[in-house]
């Protein structure tokens, strides 16, 4: 029982990240229908940054609020000089830019830091564990749960309550509408870069703080939300933060009551699970839990 | 208040769709564009809103200028904020927003306070959409819809309107709605270019009118004048003098065409 709930509470700290990761995918697919392929190395970025400048000796929520806005801004950047010019052409073509954006970006990284592994700093012991009911919860989880959570809700409400929510999904809606009336699409579209950015720099840090810390392959890291975008149905931010939840849990449940009884076969079966999920997804129900079903498939 | 000189538009650097179009709307004015299928009434209407640009068209030749400044090259965001709002054929509602969301997302050019107040006003003068602000767009009936798309189109508060076939798939009560909406707005000093294939309802709110087939004006004058001219009442209003079609006629009418343009 308390391993149970040991291994839900790191689940959900997994799908946490999952969440954001997918999100930032499906918001700028969402706006400008484009799959952003170098998301990974957005959160090599944001964590390389939040270790320098932690490094640097700045408090720790400090250098998480700059690493986020640095790599926004990045996203943002990528966006405006790579992205923009593209607008209209076939979503192939964006998929191939995209690529080579991320290699540009993984090799600069690679120039920038060096090649190898850094520690992730947190402000508690990393070893730090809270006792609930016999089980010993991880802060680091605890953490990525809590801020991973307040800014799935930030995110929310964004959207629903703000002007920039309004036209960010009247554009995803209707681009030549939303043009139509008014509203800045190419600022729209950087927008929603920046925000990719953010999530993706905030995910970043905390997939750098499991044993798991920061370096140059962080970036394919982000491959394995790439479920969470198909299972929740690539248009459909809610479908996309609940499937990198639920992968995420059933991730580690698996490593936890699967893996052990198949083996040396079992070894790393938790890692292609979440892959096998999307895969019965694509055949049962291609749209996903949420998503349009007309959306076109990349 | 628009005026359009000597307009020709090319689409993918080939396709020649507007061969010279001059058009005026003066300020307080409606003026009405009619034309049949393909003519290029739509193409005019995003050389003016700077919408060209998405479809692969291009402005080749001539001006389009918006109190007296020239609006070509400008971005679409800008021309709107200039006060210069439409309605594009098909309506267009933003199906998965609801009624309300529709009606701010055009008013992005509004300060927030301003958006608010003009929301309220346009749920003062459509009832219809009052009672369904937060329901989805996508739910209205195509009458709402229209309503709505027009209602969105003054939350910029513009100066001057276009229309792009408000009329299109309308039942004939409804089309009846939207002409006594459009004189109201006339009337409240809103200049208003209304494009139309239904000529009857265009007629009879328009001042002036212009008849664009194939690329180019082939008419244009008072639209009293045009309603009483018996080849625009036989080809646009459906009013031949015996109720059937005479091929002699229609013979005149493209020799004349031709000789026109
Ligand atoms: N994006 C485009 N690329 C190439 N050709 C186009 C494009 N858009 C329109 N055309 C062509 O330009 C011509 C004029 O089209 P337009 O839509 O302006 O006509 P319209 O008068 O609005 O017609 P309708 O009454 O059917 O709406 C048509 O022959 C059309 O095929
Ligand atoms: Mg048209």
């Amino acid at each position: 029982m308390s391993n149970l709930l040991q291994l839900c509470v790191s689940g959900l700290s997994l799908g946490t990240i999952y969440a954001l990761i997918a999100l930032g995918f499906v918001v700028i697919y969402r706006a400008s229908t484009v799959f952003n392929f170098a998301h990974g190395e957005f959160l090599s970025f944001g964590a390389f940054c939040m270790v320098s400048l932690c490094a640097a000796g700045l408090p720790w929520g400090i250098s998480l609020a700059t690493a986020m806005v640095l790599t926004g801004a990045l996203g943002a950047a990528v966006e405006r000089v790579v992205l923009r010019p593209m607008i209209g052409r076939p979503v192939f073509v964006t998929i191939i830019v995209t690529i080579f954006v991320g290699a540009i970006l993984r090799s600069a990284i690679f120039i920038a830091w060096g090649p190898q592994t850094r520690g992730m700093p947190t402000p508690w012991d990393p070893l730090t564990t809270f006792e609930v009911a016999g089980a010993s919860l991880l802060a680091n989880s605890v953490a990525a749960v809590a801020a991973g959570a307040c800014a799935l809700a930030a995110f929310f409400a964004l959207v629903r309550r703000t002007k920039l929510g309004v036209a960010m999904r009247a554009t995803a809606s209707d681009q030549e509408t939303a043009l139509a009336l008014g509203v800045p699409v190419g600022r729209v579209f950087a927008a929603t870069w920046f925000l990719a950015g953010l999530f993706a720099a905030l995910a970043g840090v905390f997939l750098g703080m499991f044993p798991r810390s920061v370096d140059t392959n962080l970036g394919f890291v982000a491959l394995r939300a790439f479920p969470a975008v198909i299972v929740g149905g690539l248009d459909s931010a809610w479908g996309t933060v609940l499937a990198g939840v639920l992968l995420g849990v059933l991730e580690v449940l698996c490593q936890g009551y699967v893996n052990p009884h198949l083996g040396e076969f079992g070894k790393n079966l938790h890692a292609v699970f979440p892959y096998v999920v999307m895969i019965l997804f694509l055949i049962v129900r291609p749209h996903g839990l949420f998503g349009t079903r007309e959306v076109e498939r990349v | 208040m628009l005026e359009v000189t000597n307009l020709e538009v090319v689409y993918h650097q080939v396709v020649l769709v507007l061969k010279g179009v001059t058009l005026r709307v003066p300020a307080g004015e409606t003026v009405a564009l009619l034309g049949p299928n393909g003519a290029g009434k739509t193409t005019a209407l995003r050389a003016v809103t700077g919408l060209l640009d998405i479809h692969e068209g291009r402005i080749t030749k001539g001006s389009v200028r918006f109190d007296g400044r020239e609006v070509a090259g400008r971005r679409a965001d800008a021309i709107v904020g200039g006060g210069l709002a439409q309605v594009m054929e098909g309506r267009r509602v933003l199906v998965d927003l609801s009624v309300e969301e529709n009606l701010l997302a055009g008013a992005w050019s509004l300060p927030r306070r301003e958006a608010a107040a003009e929301l309220e006003r346009a749920f003062e003068r459509f009832a219809i959409l009052a009672d369904r602000r937060r329901q989805q767009a996508g739910y209205l009936s195509g009458g709402e819809q229209q309503m709505l798309a027009i209602a969105r189109a003054l939350m910029s508060r513009p100066r001057m309107l276009l229309l792009d076939e408000p009329s299109l798939g309308l039942a004939p009560r409804v089309v009846g709605e939207v002409a006594e909406l459009i004189s109201t707005l006339a009337a409240e000093g809103l200049s208003i270019l209304l494009v139309e294939q239904n000529a009857a309802m265009a007629l009879s709110v328009a001042s002036h009118a212009s008849i664009l087939e194939n690329g180019r004006i082939v008419r244009e004058g008072p639209a009293a004048e045009l309603a009483a001219d018996e080849d625009v009442r036989e080809f646009y209003l459906g009013l031949g003098g015996d109720g059937r079609t005479d091929y002699r006629r229609v013979k005149h009418y493209r020799r004349r065409k031709r000789w026109l343009s």
